[in-house]
């Protein structure tokens, strides 16, 4: 099992550096070699899905000594919700290279940095302590940073510096964070043993929980985003490339998330409970407020980065709510958003290639053209807008489900979440879709090629799949979700 | 007579780096004033006399090996674990920079000789300087270093940023200088004491709150002379200038070699001499950190020249070491950690400079480095890991110094310069990626040809490279290192 781990780092690192080794001369084959690649890793992930650690809570698989006379060590390890989210991750990866235009799959920096990418995301989701969280956590800005900002739209160098200095100012704050548990873990342990073994065995004073609670919390939120430290994500989500988009939307939002399921919570319990209130109200304020946004949006790539604001905020609601249920909605609903998100970016990557522009007003009536299209676009608008039988109402009816005991009032304001869902994905599908064709240039579009149908495929039968058989996918996350509404109920009862 | 070499103290192993390398300078003096010597004849010279320092070096291992830390030369001389360090460091710095000041050198019109004598002088006067342990031997070293050093900044004699370079780093060096050797006699007036273990024994008879004033500022003017050399603020001003005009070719050298040599000195200042009267400093060295990082970030912010970057960059990361330095045995470690793979980022960046703009020029804008990764992949490649490098980008070395160094300090609980420190860093992301973003990722139609890299330079920029990510990756050899020099001074 080990060695699946680290295979999982090893196999994106190689095919990143085996891309940059191919002469520019064979620039068809890039595009292969990173889909046999990805699908390497999915494959792994799977198998490693169907194992015992795919139920579990997170057990640390193996240990390497980093710096001994600190006592620093690196740790790999896997949980429930670390396999859904890597699976996440390589399909994603898989399917963006597969939809990408040749301009972008014909270029060895491009298939590089998402295969490099793909190694940082891996490790994120595999490490089993605090350093080597913040070190994969940094290293996605890497990749990220040339795929903004060389293959990004006209204003990329603003989004870019903007995205950047955003999640370097919240992960100073995770340094610090990891620093100051490092330092107390030392007084207790002799060592800098900062893995998340040792880290659920160190006693904390209320104040020190609290502390660590903000510092962690506070740059994690930073990347989910939430009001009002979200401005960067519509940026960086229309300058983006759309394989940058589809993984920015899928995966890196998730890392936030992730983050805080991880680590602020279980780690720093009495921190959570006096600050979860506040990060539900702003949660729900997100919710509100990304959806009222994303209604006046003209751009369509803007429209979805401030869809992505709201439903990430339903995911925070569900976190900090704190119950089982909801907890559990959450992890699902993080799934879910990125196979809807990574989907409508995708199909809006398909539309830009063939006008250059996403402004919603110089579409209208494009259905007759392109009906194969508009068939698609509107099941992942139906899915993210959170219709019964499609994935986005498991995790969302799980999410208000679960909060309204601790929250009557906020979730109620939250649920009308859904409905202005509905009036700005529908709206949108309306003006892009229906109607006469109002502009020449859309009489000659072509509907989806065989290649494209196929990258969009496997994501429209997950949300299918999920939205039918929702039990399957929350089999994996029940024990982690458990251990961590657990470790809350636990600290409550204490108190 | 084996009975006053014995009393005396007379070794020359001891001295035996700064004894080769003057020695490699005789020999080059000789060579050209009495027969025509070719060029490549003394590229070999110097490049043996380097290869003998490095050799001696280990030499002084053994001696330390048998003998554990001792003083020399009627304790003007010290063999300890900084003296070993420096040594090591300064032996690294002219091994690695070689290829760069060679190349200047034989540029630069007839004046190869002397910019080698030049160079070679100045390490060993630095030798010497991380050797003394008497103060007075501690000045005549830095001297010897500072003045070579004033002459190799303005070489380049056509220049005008050249020449302004050298007047202005000799001008206000010869000021530090007085200010240091003021310090000196204040502290011989008060205590008549002038050496680094004498201070330490005096304070410690004296006891630490009877230390009086006049020698207290003249240990504060001690430091204050070497803060100089490392460019920290508010003793900065020269530092742009001279980096700015000196022939690119020997920046690289002049930066890491006197950093290194002072930084070391200031360690041992802080390990041994100011052990028991380290918290008086407090305030003198949270101000001087705060100000250095503050004001680096804030002039680094709107420079178009790369080189005035990299030297407000430099006074950034030399409050970033000196945090260090100042509060703790621990913390030097840290320091000295820091210090090691700083400076061999900072060979590397100038290395890549001196490539694209050739040897001798001064100036050199950041749009000079627009379209670069077109034709010339590997150096912008090089070139961006020793920036995100310098920036304290995870997997490369200057995140793990930065991290080691921070847990040091909050497990001082110095916490406002830890928050200090860290706004500074993310300033910082500001303008480091800025030049790997007009090298490699702004769309332009500039491109600047595929310059000839060669196979010297490429093995030393990869070498480098390597180094930046091996301190990333794996550390624990050098953190190891740098905990055995400070264990015996807890």
């Amino acid at each position: 099992m080990t060695g699946i781990i680290i295979s999982l780092l090893v196999v994106p690192l190689f095919s990143a550096l085996l891309v940059f080794m191919i002469p520019n001369s064979r620039k068809e084959i890039f595009r292969p070699i990173g889909i046999i690649f990805s699908l390497i890793t999915l494959t792994q992930c799977f198998y490693l899905l169907l194992s015992d650690y795919g139920k579990t809570k997170f057990v640390i698989l193996s240990s390497y000594k980093w710096i001994q006379s600190y006592g620093l060590e690196i740790s790999l390890g896997i949980s429930g919700m670390s396999t859904l989210l890597l699976l996440l991750t390589s399909l994603l990866v898989c399917v963006s290279l597969l939809s990408i235009g040749n301009e972008h799959a014909e270029s060895k920096g491009f298939i590089g940095s998402l295969l490099a990418l793909h190694f940082a995301i891996n490790g994120v989701f595999i490490s089993g302590d605090l350093i080597s969280l913040f070190i994969f956590f940094e290293a996605l800005l890497i990749p990220m940073y040339f795929l903004m900002g060389i293959w990004g739209g006209e204003n990329r160098r603003y989004a870019t510096i903007k995205f950047i200095l955003y999640t370097v100012f919240g992960s100073v704050f995770i340094f610090i964070g990891t620093v100051y548990t490092a330092v107390i873990s030392y007084g207790a342990n002799g060592a800098l043993a900062v893995d998340f073994d040792s880290l659920s065995n160190l006693t904390l004073t209320s104040s020190q929980s609290k502390t660590l609670f903000l510092l962690f919390t506070f740059g994690f939120l930073i990347k989910v985003p939430i009001f009002p430290l979200h401005t960067w994500l519509p940026d960086a989500h229309v300058e983006a490339p759309t394989a940058g988009s589809i993984l920015l939307a899928g995966v890196l939002l998730k890392v936030g998330a992730y983050g805080i399921l991880r680590v602020s919570i279980p780690f720093f319990t009495e921190g959570f409970l006096a600050y979860k209130n506040f990060v539900a109200v702003l949660s729900v304020i997100g919710i509100i407020y990304g959806a009222i946004v994303a209604i006046a949006q003209i751009d369509i790539k803007k429209l979805i980065a401030y869809s992505s604001v709201s439903h990430m905020g339903y995911v925070m609601l569900g976190i900090s709510a704190g119950g089982y249920l909801s907890i559990e909605g959450a992890i699902i609903q993080m799934i879910n958003h990125g196979i809807t998100a990574g989907a409508l970016f995708m199909l809006v990557g398909f539309l830009y290639e063939r006008r250059h522009t996403r402004n919603i007003s110089s579409f209208g009536g494009i259905k007759i053209t392109m009906p194969r299209y508009a068939a698609i676009f509107l099941f992942t608008s139906f899915a993210s807008i959170g219709l019964p039988g499609l994935n986005g109402f498991v995790g969302e009816f799980m999410i208000l489900m679960g909060s309204f005991n601790s929250y009557k009032v906020l979730t109620s304001i939250a649920a009308f979440g859904v409905v202005l869902a509905a009036i700005y994905m529908l709206w949108a599908y309306q003006r892009i879709f229906t109607g006469p064709i109002s502009n020449v240039k859309n009489e000659s579009l072509k509907d989806l090629d065989t290649r494209e149908t196929l990258s969009i495929v496997p994501l429209v039968l997950l949300m299918l799949f999920i939205g039918i058989y929702p039990s399957y996918i929350e089999s994996f996350v029940i024990q982690e979700a458990g251990f961590i509404s657990e470790t809350i109920a636990l600290f409550k009862d204490i108190k | 007579m084996n009975d006053i070499t014995e009393i005396l103290g007379i070794n020359f192993v001891v001295i035996g780096p700064t004894l080769s390398l003057l020695f490699t300078t005789l020999v080059l003096l000789f060579c050209t004033i009495t027969i025509s010597t070719p060029l490549y004849v003394k590229k070999y010279i110097s490049f043996l006399g380097i290869l003998l320092t490095i050799f001696t070096i280990f030499l002084k291992f053994g001696l330390f090996a048998s003998g554990g830390v001792t003083s020399f030369f009627s304790e003007k001389i010290l063999l300890d674990e900084f003296s070993l360090v420096g040594n090591v460091l300064i032996g690294l710095v002219l091994l690695l920079t070689f290829n760069s000041f060679w190349k200047t050198s034989e540029v630069i019109d007839n004046k190869t000789t002397e910019a080698l004598i030049l160079i070679l002088m100045s390490a060993s006067g630095f030798l010497l300087m991380v050797d003394a342990e008497n103060f007075i031997m501690l000045f005549i070293g830095l001297e010897i270093g500072s003045i070579s050093l004033y002459a190799l900044a303005g070489l380049n004699r056509g220049d005008q940023l050249s020449n302004e370079a050298s007047l202005k780093y000799f001008l206000l060096g010869s000021l530090a200088s007085c200010i240091f050797i003021y310090g000196v006699a204040l502290l011989y007036v008060s205590l008549s004491i002038s050496g680094v273990y004498e201070t330490s024994i005096a304070i410690s008879f004296i006891g630490p709150d009877n230390v009086p004033l006049t020698s207290l500022i003249g240990l504060i003017m001690i430091l204050v002379g070497l803060l100089f050399k490392v460019a920290a603020a508010p003793f900065q001003a020269w530092a742009p200038d001279v980096y700015q005009g000196s022939p690119t070719g020997y920046v690289g050298y002049m930066a890491a070699v006197a950093k290194a040599a002072s930084f070391i000195v200031l360690a041992r200042l802080s390990a041994i001499s100011l052990r028991f009267i380290l918290d008086k400093f407090d305030l003198f060295f949270t101000a001087i950190v705060i100000l250095s990082v503050l004001a680096g970030a804030l002039f680094a912010t709107n420079q178009t020249d790369i080189k005035r970057l990299i030297a407000y960059s430099g006074v950034i990361q030399s409050g970033f070491i000196l945090s260090g330095i100042s509060f703790g045995v621990y913390g030097i470690s840290a320091s000295i950690f820091y210090l090691i793979t700083y400076i061999i980022q900072l060979i590397g960046v100038f290395t890549v400079f001196s490539i694209i703009s050739g040897q001798l020029s001064s100036d050199f804008k950041i749009s000079n480095l627009s379209g670069l990764f077109k034709e010339n992949k590997f150096l912008t490649i090089t070139f961006s890991i020793f920036m995100l490098g310098i920036a304290g980008l995870p997997l490369t070395s200057g995140f793990v110094s930065k991290f080691i160094l921070i847990t040091n300090l909050w497990s001082y609980e110095k916490y406002l310069i830890v928050t200090v420190l860290m706004l500074t860093t993310v300033a910082g992301f500001y303008f480091y990626l800025r030049p790997i973003w007009v090298a490699a990722i702004e769309k332009t139609d500039n491109s600047i040809e595929k310059i000839k890299i060669s196979i010297s330079d490429k093995v030393l920029l990869g070498f480098m490279a390597a180094l930046t990510i091996y301190f990333g990756l794996l550390p624990n050899t050098l953190v190891n290192i740098t905990r055995w020099m400070v264990e015996n001074y807890l």
